[in-house]
């Protein structure tokens, strides 16, 4: 026995079933795969995306494709020919007009939907990371643990610090700067935020496959703008809490 | 070869011979045909300076290691950038609006030719401010990107003239621009010939009108965010001084306010341009011309209210409110692609330069609009926001979409300016180079931005990803330079060559066509009726008259 | 002449419009105070426009039949042909503007530049 979909809301249920589908089935695009939480969930925003964007481009490539291959002025033809002299049609404008009109609108619900899910800030974050980021280098300080890490001067060739994360954790990163507008970037997570100095972001991050990272920082901040790397290493709970113990500088808050 | 489409158009007296001016005549006269070839060759020049430096920028991306110092490579890509978007696509918008809207109108010249004049000059000392912030300033040039934020534009991070003389010739242009848009508004609104009315206006035309407003309305946010800038550096101020009580996020706002109308003010004249083009050798009308004409007023409006999606990664602004505006203003843009496509269907399509080059636009536009679409989506943004995508994606919009409707300009346009036509057979080789030129370059930006390549990166390190897109990009701009150079040649050669264009080589629509190759001083010597949007056409076709 | 009009009230209402969903939604200021102030720039010549009867007008070129015959011989005024003062006038503005960079003693320069431009621009535009 079928039942038709009364409800908009049932309507809405079923779509975003085939719309999970869809996902699940197509492929990454080139987007890597996000190794957070909120990462996964941009990841599947981007297929989405992609699956509105790509047959939307193929469709008008292949229009136009049609009109010059379809329509071109062949030798032998009068070259005072002309074509045929239309202005309107208004059923067509109206409906160019109005799809589009109704694909924005879908795309911006996923696309608020998702918004909301990576912004989103947990009520009590399992792991509080301050990440101070000047010119060039970060300073990350776990206040709870107790462990503050911090650059060496920047430079070609020299390694950035390392943040160390136990996996499945949901980590409350605050975020400033200390002189000019720098950017935390992970791209293995799919995020950046600014630091911006004389504010304060929280965020969240909850990585969920262990693993390094490569971070850098993403907002043209002068001289070695391109040496202000660091990493993320995603680590097992035991192994966190090891690398705690090992780096513990000041006694814990 | 000529190919003339049209009959000439007997005048009743025979024209006043072409007058070529000497170098003091051409930088003092006022009639608008001068100083749009003023702002064209102008900006062309600056073109070939913002390529250069491109190159060298290339040069330095081709490979990982750093062969230049960080300073340097860092004032290297905010000159290109200010002088590719101020000094060279912006200005040729204006060139090609002074030279044509008067005459698309049926006008002697621009209301207030003058003030048109000194708008050149206010272009061109920016200009020369401009690139001696570059290059000739004592104590540090300026190196904090094209959009100069601060606290990095600070006095503190950019010690030295050469952000100052940056801010100065900026806000130089930036008067040049507002008093261009004057003259546009007050020359359309109150100088059309008679039976011109708004809704018979050529789309190129059109278009200029509502970058006009878009100028007006955006410019003086930008200098008053520049004065700050200067004010903070020179005189104590703190606007954007945390430690003094400022917020340098309000410097962004100030800044995208202008900063995204800005890139519709270089896109429009241009989406005008390929309008004028494509109906022409399709040998039809412009399909949907209303929705058209509604398109771009949308997108006029629209456009002022997007500003914030270059804020997404700041945590400052209201992400879904800018999310909706930006996936909004797609949708006239769609628009006009099917108005593009439709001017096309059924149509007679006659593959010249022009044309070639009108569909080298659209087809690389498309990808800068999707890829726009994508960078709407504020989650997408945080992976995509300053890194190459980023990159590549205005890239399209304003090289693939701009430059390319420059040169499609050029080529249509070149034959009723001097008279001579330019040669097809290397038209087709500069467009062929040019368009392949262009995709192998930044194609391959996207895929670093997609594996992580931040922008305004000096250098990269090896073997993670970067190398052989960034060695593909560095290659692709060699085959864009030749283009660039064969274009050049093509000038050069049909200068000396001058094969004659006669009034209308191409069979074109709008009133420039329905004068001679140079138009005569006062513009026209007969007047056709103007009975639509066609009035070239009609005079030609009085068969086909709707 | 009522089509530029309407053009401008519309772009002026659109931006009140926009401006005032933006302060309700983000309570933002600068964004609001940006948006609003777009809405006044074609306002103030949309209000001039219909201070000077734009929307009344009938034009030729506003008459869709008219023909040329209607405006030749109209009288346009002289169209001047060419002028030197804007090149000193922008040198001017530079040396003053300059002045802000390289100390007061550019002023020397600069204002009397520019001043003297100003003055001949304007007294040739009236002659």
């Amino acid at each position: 026995m079928t039942t038709r979909p009364r409800s908009l809301a049932r309507v809405g249920t079923r779509s975003l079933a085939v719309l999970t589908a869809l996902l699940n089935a197509s492929c990454a695009f080139g987007m890597q795969e996000g190794a957070t939480k909120q990462g996964e969930a941009t990841f599947r925003l981007w297929q989405a995306f992609m699956l509105a964007a790509i047959p939307v481009a193929l469709i008008v490539y292949l229009l136009i494709a049609w009109c010059l291959v379809r329509y071109r002025r062949r030798a032998g033809d009068d070259p005072q020919a002309l074509g045929r002299q239309f202005r309107e049609r208004w059923s067509v404008e109206i409906a160019y007009t109005s799809i589009p009109i109704l694909i924005v609108v879908g795309l911006f619900v996923l696309a608020t939907r998702t918004g909301s899910t990576v912004d989103a800030v947990a009520a009590e974050p399992d792991l509080r990371v301050n990440v101070e980021a000047y010119a060039w280098g970060w300073r990350f300080a776990y206040p709870e643990q107790g462990v503050e890490v911090v650059s060496q001067p920047s430079g070609e060739g020299v390694p950035g610090p390392v943040m160390v994360l136990p996996r499945g954790a949901t980590v409350r990163i605050v975020l400033t700067s200390n002189d000019v507008i720098h950017s935390f970037w992970v791209p293995g997570f799919l995020y950046k935020h600014d630091a911006i100095p004389g504010r304060t972001f929280e965020f969240d991050l909850t990585p969920t496959r262990p693993g390094t990272y490569d971070g850098e920082c993403a907002e043209f901040c002068g001289l070695n703008h391109a040496y202000m790397t660091f990493s993320v290493h995603v680590v097992g709970e035991d192994e966190f809490e090891a690398w705690v113990a090992r780096n513990r500088t000041v006694g814990a808050a | 070869m000529t190919t003339t489409a049209g009959r000439v158009v007997p005048s009743p007296e025979p024209a006043p011979p072409a007058h070529r001016l000497g170098p003091v005549e051409r930088l003092t006269s006022t009639d608008h045909k001068n100083i749009g070839v003023l702002y064209c060759v102008t900006a062309f020049l600056f073109f070939l300076v913002g390529g250069a430096l491109a190159g060298v920028i290339r040069l330095e991306l081709a490979e990982p290691g750093r062969i230049l110092a960080n300073e340097t490579y860092n004032g290297l890509f905010t000159i290109h950038g200010t002088v590719m978007i101020f000094l060279f696509v912006a200005p040729f918008g204006a060139g090609l609006a002074n030279y044509f809207v008067p005459l698309q109108i049926g006008a002697p010249d621009m209301a207030f030719p003058r003030l048109n004049l000194l708008s050149y000059w206010f272009f061109a000392g920016g200009g020369a401010l401009i690139l001696l912030s570059g290059f000739a300033s004592a104590g540090g040039g300026a190196a904090m990107g094209w959009t100069a934020y601060p606290p990095l534009s600070g006095l503190a991070h950019s010690p030295g003239v050469g952000p100052d003389l940056w801010i100065l010739g900026l806000a130089m242009v930036a008067v040049s621009s507002l008093m261009t848009a004057v003259n546009l508004l007050t020359t359309v609104f109150l100088m059309r010939t008679a039976a011109m009315t708004m809704w018979r206006l050529p789309i190129f035309t059109w278009n200029m009108v509502v970058v006009a407003i878009l100028g007006l309305v955006a410019f003086p946010p930008a200098v008053a965010g520049l004065s700050l800038l200067l004010i903070d550096r020179r005189l104590g101020g703190h606007a954007f001084d945390p430690l003094g009580g400022g917020d340098p996020a309000i410097y962004q706002h100030l800044f995208w306010f202008l900063g995204h109308p800005e890139v519709y003010i270089l896109i429009l004249p241009f989406f005008g341009v390929i309008t004028e083009i494509i109906p022409v050798f399709s040998r039809k009308p412009l399909f949907g011309y209303t929705g058209f004409v509604m398109a771009t007023v949308a997108i006029g409006a629209l456009s002022v209210g997007v500003w914030a999606h270059h804020m997404f990664v700041t945590g400052v602004v209201d992400n879904p409110f800018f999310a909706a505006m930006t996936l909004l203003i797609a949708v006239p843009t769609g628009v006009k692609f099917f108005n593009w496509t439709g001017s096309m269907w059924g149509g007679r399509i006659w593959f010249t330069t022009p044309m070639l080059f009108a569909i080298g636009f659209l087809l690389n536009f498309l990808i800068g609009g999707v890829t726009g679409i994508l960078l709407a989506a504020p989650a997408l943004d945080y992976q995509l926001s300053d890194s190459y995508f980023v990159v590549a994606h205005f890239h399209y919009t304003m090289v693939g979409g701009a430059v390319f409707g420059i040169f499609a300009a050029i080529y249509f346009w070149f034959p009723k300016v001097t008279g001579a036509m330019l040669r097809e057979k290397l038209g087709r080789i500069v467009f062929g180079l040019l368009f392949v030129g262009f995709n192998v370059t930044f194609w391959p930006q996207f895929v670093l931005g997609q594996r992580g390549l931040p922008r305004r990166y000096v250098d990269y390190p090896p073997d993670v990803g970067f190398d052989a897109p960034n060695l593909v990009s560095s290659l692709g701009y060699v085959v864009m330079a030749a283009g660039v150079i064969a274009f050049l040649v093509d000038v050069w050669i049909s200068l000396r060559t001058r094969v004659p264009a006669g009034d209308d080589p191409w069979g074109g629509y709008s009133l420039e066509w329905a004068t001679t190759s140079p138009p005569p001083e006062q513009n026209f010597v007969s007047m056709p009726p103007i009975r639509s949007e066609r009035p070239a056409f009609d005079l030609r076709h009085p068969e086909a008259r709707p | 002449m009522r089509t530029a009009t309407k053009l401008l009230i519309g772009l002026s209402v659109f931006g009140v419009t926009v401006g005032t969903v933006y302060w309700f939604v983000t309570y933002e200021w600068t964004g609001s105070v940006l948006l609003w102030s777009f809405s006044l720039t074609p306002l103030i010549v949309a209000l001039f426009a219909l201070k000077h009867g734009w929307m009344r007008a009938a034009e030729p070129e506003d008459d869709p039949s008219a023909s040329s015959a209607t405006l030749a011989g109209e009288d346009l005024g002289a169209f001047p042909t060419a002028t030197a003062w804007p090149e000193f006038l922008v040198l001017g503005v530079i040396a003053t503007g300059a002045s802000l960079i390289y100390g007061l003693i550019m002023l020397v320069v600069g204002v009397p530049l520019l001043a003297w431009a100003v003055i001949g621009l304007a007294r040739e535009s009236r002659s």
